[in-house]
């Protein structure tokens, strides 16, 4: 009886912590990025003016 | 690697390394949590995304007031940098929470305290950044901007006073005192390698800002060149 | 001090003169949000029960989608024959601009408060105590000025850029959600009965958010309205 109570133990929730993990490391990832992109678009603006 | 590479860089090299670190810490090293088990692990990633969140904002705030008060262009960068660096941790806290939600809670969203917050952060400031993108005029977007900040920042403690007397299940706030000391490593770095990230956020837009200011005084209408390319 | 007051005073006096000419457009915003109640017992549909549960809640939207109306317009209208040019020739306080337009706009909201509840005793089926309509209006006053101090900050930022009518909801909505929990349990609250005494917090916290906004407008408007 004891064995099948809920021991009060979120059980799994890897995939919770994978995916809280990895769309975080891509948000900033993409941001990172874009800023670079922009800054390039802007220098080569300046390049050409 | 050149001297200018890691002039413009370091923050944000030292940001991967420390978050590399944080993370490889808090997902392999550190134990299971007594009750939230695997879960727990979103923790080191969700509490210093939300610090650094709040931090920018702060950063955006102290950058409008020096924007206002000493109408220099620098000031103006910085708060747009630190507003758009806040728009983006915010936007990842609240995913953050919503899977932390969805995994202990049973629902994705729950209108507690400090979630119900940070959303109305992030729709106030991305307000306060769509108002700059209509404003017309260097010295009229800049002021617009920051009047917008200052309103936008002391919005907080009283949405977050009053969502409080609204309803509250969120996890009481634990000190690192409390908690395992293996626990206490992953979140710490954590926190600086968001801190070191947000840092070169704020910066690259800044600098990205103040191009476009000086492009934008001096180079030629876009279309003025268009017509130009022909001839030459 | 004397000097900001006189001088709202003066330009409060033109500010209503103003709305009392065009009184069309007061009517216009009162039947809006007239309209926005029916359209919300539309949407909850026929479930009598349910609409007088969020009766409290339907009137607060109501008032808060007719404040973007009259505060996009009390601005539009200044700017409309370059009235508010010739105000700032004037050795005005920009101050007292701006506590005009916000007392000018609260009381125009604050009149609005007799004409939706009686719609909303009548399409709800709320009863409205006669010990609770002094609360009523007290709260429904404190709300109109919550919504007037930023929301008359927001119309002199917004009243001359392209996508005005977006963006000043946009920036209103999120700002007032303070205002519009406070005031959705306190007429809640008057309208039910308050038999715990809750009522008080949240008019305190109205209070405290007309404040803060109140005095921050008076100083930000400066800034706002310089090179408008």
């Amino acid at each position: 009886m004891l064995e099948n109570m809920p021991s009060g133990v979120i059980a799994g929730g890897w995939n919770f912590v994978v995916a809280a993990y990895s769309i975080t490391a891509i948000g900033l990832f993409l941001y990172a990025w874009s800023l670079i992109r922009r800054t390039r678009q802007q220098a080569k603006k300046e390049e050409k003016s | 690697m050149n001297s200018r590479f890691l002039r413009d860089h370091w923050a944000g090299l030292v940001a991967v390394a420390l978050l590399v670190a944080g993370c490889y810490i808090g997902l392999f090293v550190a134990p299971a949590e007594r009750h939230m088990g695997q879960v727990q692990r979103i923790m080191y990633v969700h509490v210093p995304t939300a610090w650094n969140a709040l931090l920018c904002f702060t950063c955006a705030f102290v950058a409008a007031i020096g924007s206002l008060w000493t109408g220099r262009e620098r000031w103006d960068a910085t708060l747009v940098g630190a507003a758009e660096a806040g728009i983006v941790l915010n936007g990842l806290l609240l995913v953050q929470g919503s899977l932390w939600g969805r995994a202990t809670w049973g629902v994705w969203w729950d209108w507690d305290v400090r979630l119900t917050t940070s959303l109305i952060l992030l729709l106030l400031f991305i307000g306060v950044l769509s108002l700059r993108s209509f404003a017309a005029g260097t010295e009229r977007r800049a002021s617009l901007t920051a009047v917008a900040a200052i309103v936008a920042y002391v919005d907080v403690p009283l949405v977050y006073f009053c969502v409080r007397w609204w309803r509250s299940l969120h996890q009481i706030q634990s000190s690192p005192a409390t908690v395992d000391p293996a626990m206490v490593l992953p979140l710490r770095l954590n926190a600086f390698g968001l801190m070191f990230a947000a840092v070169w956020f704020i910066v690259r837009r800044a600098r990205l800002e103040l191009a476009r200011r000086r492009g934008g005084e001096t180079a030629l209408p876009e279309r003025a060149k268009m017509i130009e390319v022909p001839h030459a | 001090m004397s000097e900001l007051r006189s001088q709202t005073l003066t330009l409060l006096a033109k500010d209503l003169r103003l709305e009392w000419r065009a009184k069309a457009r007061l009517v216009a915003v009162a039947v809006f949000g007239l309209l926005s109640l029916v359209v919300f017992s539309i949407a909850v549909g026929p479930d009598s029960k349910a609409l007088t549960a969020g009766a409290a809640g339907f009137l607060v939207i109501a008032l808060l989608l007719s404040s973007t109306l009259a505060l996009a317009e009390s601005f539009r209208i200044e700017h409309e024959r370059r009235a508010l040019e010739g105000i700032l020739l004037l050795p005005v306080r920009p101050g007292a601009i701006f506590y005009s337009k916000a007392v000018a706009n609260t009381l125009s909201l604050a009149m609005l408060a007799p004409g939706l509840s009686l719609f909303g005793v009548v399409l709800y089926g709320v009863e409205l105590q006669p010990a609770n309509v002094v609360n009523f209006f007290a709260i429904w006053f404190l709300a109109a000025a919550g919504l007037s101090a930023p929301g008359t900050l927001y119309a002199a930022m917004t009243s001359q850029l392209r996508s005005r009518d977006v963006l000043l909801p946009l920036l209103l909505f999120p700002l007032v959600v303070p205002v519009l929990m406070a005031s959705c349990k306190a007429l809640a609250l008057a309208l039910t009965g308050d038999p715990m005494r809750q009522m008080q917090s949240w008019a305190l916290l109205l209070l405290c958010f007309d404040l803060i906004y109140w005095s921050l407008g008076g100083i930000l408007f400066p800034f706002v309205i310089e090179e408008g």
